[in-house]
């Protein structure tokens, strides 16, 4: 069963991008090992890291189908910062690496134990909607 | 460059869109059958994904120990990821274009429902 680990703890203008060059290396490092340990176990679908939250856009269709963009989002959004994809055998499993994850290490080395939200992923549409 | 393009929604969406009429369900997945096909046709497609039901998402954070702690409350205003698609695009103004195509995703009665899509290009 396929499992979304999602980072969503990056708030724009805040986080990694402050952080010294031995907290980002030893962060990287850490991400790096826990993507080869998946690899060995054969759980690692993909992952990926999203640029920053000033990057991000909104975009809504006009009337003509031209697309209508927009920077501005509320103070609370959480923007998700990278994500993971399992494939696990249970759903204890995925709430295992996603609590490796978490604890991640931040400044100073320590554990960030930042939230990871865990999803199941849809194998397809449901039979009704084909 | 790839971008991945994100569907959310609040659980309240959610069950909005579980009540819509079979037909107007029809015509949604339909519409993004086509585009996916579309888009693997112009070499662009990487994937696309929908997620399960929000009332299954948990958040976890690892204890001391390393055991996770798994808690699956969240605030009503939250807004859950629903799906994605990634795009290999030659430009930003082609991932916004296909964002737009997808916000004009028909919902009830055929009405587009012009939904925000958030467009985010990946670091490396």
């Amino acid at each position: 069963m396929k499992y979304i680990l999602m980072m969503n703890t990056m708030k724009a203008g805040h986080g990694v991008p402050q952080w010294n060059q031995k907290d980002l290396q030893a962060h990287i490092a850490f991400m790096i090992g826990l993507n080869k340990e998946l690899r060995q176990s054969g759980e690692f679908v993909s992952a990926e890291g999203l640029s920053f939250p000033d990057q991000a856009k909104l975009v809504r269709a006009g009337k003509d189908g031209a697309p209508i963009t927009d920077g501005v989002f509320p103070e609370s959004k959480e923007f998700l910062a990278g994500y993971w994809i399992v494939d696990v055998d249970s759903p204890e499993r995925a709430y295992t690496i996603a609590a490796k994850a978490s604890a991640a290490p931040g400044p100073g080395g320590v554990p960030l134990n930042m939230p990871i939200e865990v999803r199941p992923i849809m194998s397809g549409p449901p039979p009704e909607m084909l | 460059m790839k971008y991945i393009l994100l569907m959310s929604g609040t659980k309240a969406g959610v069950a909005r869109y579980h009540a819509w009429a079979p037909k107007d369900i029809e015509a949604n997945m339909g519409r993004l059958r086509a585009m996916a096909k579309k888009l693997t046709d112009s070499g662009e497609f990487l994937g696309t994904q929908g997620l399960a039901d929000p009332g299954e998402a948990k958040v976890v954070r690892g204890e001391k120990n390393g055991v996770p702690v798994t808690d699956g409350i969240f605030p009503e205003s939250k807004e859950f990821l629903l799906g994605y698609w990634i795009v290999d695009v030659a430009t930003p103004e082609r991932a916004l274009a296909i964002a737009a195509m997808i916000s004009t995703m028909p919902g009830p009665g055929g009405v587009p429902t012009n939904m925000p899509i958030e467009v985010r290009a990946f670091a490396f």
